[in-house]
């Protein structure tokens, strides 16, 4: 009996587990200008990692300077590549940046960590997390020790980070905190973390620079960095269900791969890294269990019979009704009525010229013509 | 004659359809020495375009074309480039047979003056010989098809090439002598574009002279002749415009083509002297200069009809000069019709006294245009005053040319009638000055 107990136990305490219930996502590019273009790269990809894992538009906040796409540098207008020979569009149809070009501030990063927002900002400018979110906060940009520059005109200092995680922390704004920085010197961002259920990871050491990865010749300029391009790769790989923990995120890139040695921190966090599923952070797993047979909640009801689940009918696929058919009326071009002179014109012209003429070469010459 | 004529035709069609298929067409098209807001092919387009819409093309201040073209182009415009080089030939052929016409009048003038006693004994070597006027109708026709202005300008499709059509079988139709055809041409040219109302003047004199009417101011002929003419021609042009008007049902027309004609709102660069002044000038002094740039188009007519009221088509060619040189928006294409006169006065050549640096500032002058507009728009490495100052100088070059030959023409009279070699009351040679 205490084996079926603690069996029992073990599966409410695998159920609960990691004790959230959403997630969320602030994904935030630091940087502007062409030549910034893998940082603008790096931060989509993550972006639609994270959606196909199942976080929705609603429950991430995506600060991009977005002048890459439609930058008249781009030689291909309105896409994003991540990869070399533009392979993997980043960009598409569906990306939602809810701060955009020069609202990507240290103001607003703050702002929107803390909570302390303008009364009238939309919901998709707000980080709306309670203490039982996840929240997974990608940074990537030009870094140094210590400092995150933002859009080539300020710095967020990582004193200051920490204190607007310990002000998350204190407002119960989140439950478990994964943070993960590209940039140069990007270990010395998480250095002065001190709240708890936070973990971090960065892309380089103190003193070490991350590179870029490879080169498009047809854009013109390097597409990725080296460590989001192996998350990247790594995070294909998982799917919502896997049970890919976060010890082989740590491994993502050696140094023989990234050039520079990627770093680490887990002591504020309290449950093992082993048992940390990718998904905790990168998806939005809803805990379901799928069972056939009817539960008894009140034992006092037992008497109704369960019924018979009821044949579902074939019923053809339903769609909405075409209201609006934008694509015609886009493309109508107006209806061309054509213009006619009016008879009367042409009459008239036509019956002055025939007069100027028979005037000057006189009636007799008529008998020639007919 | 005809031969050869032919073959000039063909050659000069020959050039237009390689250029039309070329891909210098489109750069042409695009050049403001070429194609002016009055006469640019774009703005044809854009008026029949706007037509198809159901909208007035003088609605906005794109077109500025008469509603003649509006017909003739809304039934032939998939055959434009066809049209415009007809219209060149049949330009050729005009002057080619007014020119055949107006050298048979000169030679049977000279004649008379011969027998007449008129001529001094010693000027035997100006007096010109049927064998070397042979040429000449060839040599207009040639001049006026092959001349690079004219071929650009037929090349962009610009519509000054139909203005010069008209105004050519307006000279035929003067010095064939028909007053009615010549009043009923030269109020299609006047209401094609407005300043061929100064060919007024001439057109009268010539056919004044052929009715062998003296022109005295006392004489009841005169002015019975001329209150014909000019009954003619005004008939012609009321009936014309209102004409017009039943094409569009509207007098839109009358502010769009000859208001602008006038007003000159529009001051994109051209090789004209308007547009500098008046993107420089105050609003408040604007209409007066406005009324004193376009006086001075009209001015030139009276004291150059005082003086060469003997010599009507000499007057008619500096008045067309005059024309292209002073008009609101000058094109290449306007000097292309008084260039291919110059063969006509070619006997005047011993006594030009400038040609070599009046042809060498027109040469350079039409090479630097292209030079400074790129510096200007697209290098901005110049400003407006360089192509200005070109402007300029091709201007003066023009009007020294025109006042050069007019200079050679009076010349040659005096000497006709006075004798080659001129000699002062104390026997040393005498110079001629142009007063």
């Amino acid at each position: 009996m205490p084996d079926i107990f603690s069996l029992f136990q073990d599966q409410a305490e695998q159920f609960f587990k990691s004790g959230h219930t959403n997630n969320w996502a602030v994904l935030v590019c630091t940087s502007r200008f062409w030549f910034n273009y893998r940082h603008v790269a790096n931060t989509l990809s993550v972006y639609r990692s994270v959606k196909r894992l199942g976080i929705p538009d609603s429950h991430i906040v995506l600060m991009l300077a977005d002048d890459m796409a439609c930058n008249p540098r781009n030689p291909k207008p309105a896409t994003v590549f991540s990869h070399k020979n533009m392979e993997l569009n980043v960009y598409g149809d569906d990306v939602e940046v809810d701060y955009r070009s020069y609202e990507v501030t240290v103001e607003n990063f703050l702002r929107v960590l803390t909570g302390r927002i303008p009364p009238g900002t939309p919901r998709s400018k707000r980080l709306l997390s309670d203490d039982r979110s996840n929240i997974l906060i990608y940074m990537t940009g030009h870094g140094g020790n210590g400092f995150l520059k933002f859009q080539d005109s300020e710095e967020i200092t990582n004193v200051e980070l920490a204190d607007a995680f310990e002000q998350m922390w204190q407002k119960r704004r989140y439950n478990e905190l994964l943070f993960i920085i590209d940039t140069c010197q990007g270990a010395s961002m998480y250095e002065r973390f001190y709240s708890p259920n936070i973990m971090a990871l960065a892309s380089s050491q103190v003193g070490e620079d991350s590179l870029s990865h490879q080169p498009d010749l047809g854009i013109g300029v390097h597409l990725m960095d080296r460590y989001t391009f192996y998350v990247l790769e790594f995070l294909e790989e998982i799917h919502p269900a896997s049970q890919t923990n976060m010890n082989d995120l740590f491994q993502v890139c050696p140094k023989s791969l990234c050039v520079s040695t990627p770093g680490h921190r887990t002591d504020l966090f309290q449950r093992d890294p082993q048992n940390v599923l990718i998904t905790d952070f990168f998806g939005s797993v809803r805990k379901v269990e799928i069972t056939a047979e009817t539960i008894s909640l009140d034992p006092n009801l037992a008497a109704f019979e369960s019924k018979p689940p009821k044949d579902e009918l074939a019923a053809e696929p339903l769609k909405y009704a075409e209201q609006l058919p934008v694509a015609q009326i886009i493309h109508q071009k107006p209806k061309q009525k054509d213009w006619h002179p009016p008879g009367g014109f042409i009459l008239g012209l036509w019956a002055l010229i025939i007069m100027v003429f028979f005037k000057t070469y006189g009636i007799k010459h008529m008998k020639h013509i007919f | 004659m005809a031969a050869p004529l032919v073959l000039v035709i063909l050659v000069a069609v020959t050039v237009r359809a390689v250029l039309y298929r070329s891909s210098l067409a489109a750069f042409i098209s695009e050049r403001v020495e070429v194609a002016s807001p009055l006469n640019a092919w774009k703005r044809v387009v854009e008026g029949l375009a706007l037509l198809d819409l159901g909208v007035s093309p003088y609605s906005g201040a794109i077109f500025h074309e008469t509603p003649l073209i509006i017909y003739l182009f809304h039934f032939l415009i998939e055959y434009a480039e066809l049209v415009f080089m007809i219209t060149d030939v049949l330009t050729a052929i005009a002057l080619y047979l007014a020119i055949q016409d107006f050298n048979k009048v000169v030679f049977k003038k000279q004649k008379l003056l011969i027998e007449l006693d008129k001529y001094a004994p010693d000027v035997a070597e100006l007096i010109r010989t049927p064998m070397e006027m042979h040429y000449i109708p060839l040599k207009v026709a040639l001049f006026y098809l092959l001349n690079p202005y004219t071929v650009m300008s037929c090349v962009a499709k610009s519509t000054c090439t139909i203005n010069n059509t008209v105004i050519a079988f307006f000279i035929l139709a003067t010095i064939k002598g028909s007053a009615f055809l010549s009043a009923v041409f030269l109020a299609l040219a006047t209401y094609q574009s407005l300043y061929p109302l100064t060919l007024f003047a001439p057109a009268l004199l010539y056919l004044l002279q052929r009715q062998f009417i003296p022109v005295k101011l006392k004489s009841k002929s005169f002015w019975l002749y001329t209150m014909q003419y000019a009954a003619l021609y005004l008939c012609s042009l009321v009936v014309i415009i209102c004409l017009s008007f039943f094409l569009l049902n509207s007098w839109d027309f009358i502010p769009s083509v000859y208001g602008f004609i006038l007003s000159v709102p529009d001051l994109t660069p051209n090789i004209g002297l308007f547009w500098y002044f008046f993107a420089e000038m105050f609003e408040h002094f604007s209409l007066f200069f406005v009324c004193v740039f376009q006086i001075n188009v009209f001015f030139y007519t009276i004291p150059l009809a005082v003086k060469l009221k003997e010599h009507p088509v000499f007057f008619m060619f500096v008045q067309i000069a005059i024309i292209s040189i002073f008009k609101s928006y000058p094109t290449v294409g306007d000097i292309a019709l008084y260039m291919a006169f110059l063969p006509v006065w070619s006997h005047l050549y011993r006594f030009l006294r400038n040609i070599f640096i009046l042809s060498c500032v027109l040469i350079v002058c039409s090479l630097l245009f292209p030079v400074l507009w790129h510096l200007w728009i697209y290098a901005g490495s110049a400003n407006s005053n360089f192509y200005y100052a070109i402007t300029l100088t091709f201007n003066i070059g023009q009007i020294l040319l025109i006042s050069d030959y007019f200079y050679a023409f009076l010349r040659r009279e005096y000497y006709l009638t006075h004798g080659l070699y001129l000699t002062r009351q104390d026997g040393t040679e005498a110079m001629l000055v142009l007063k």
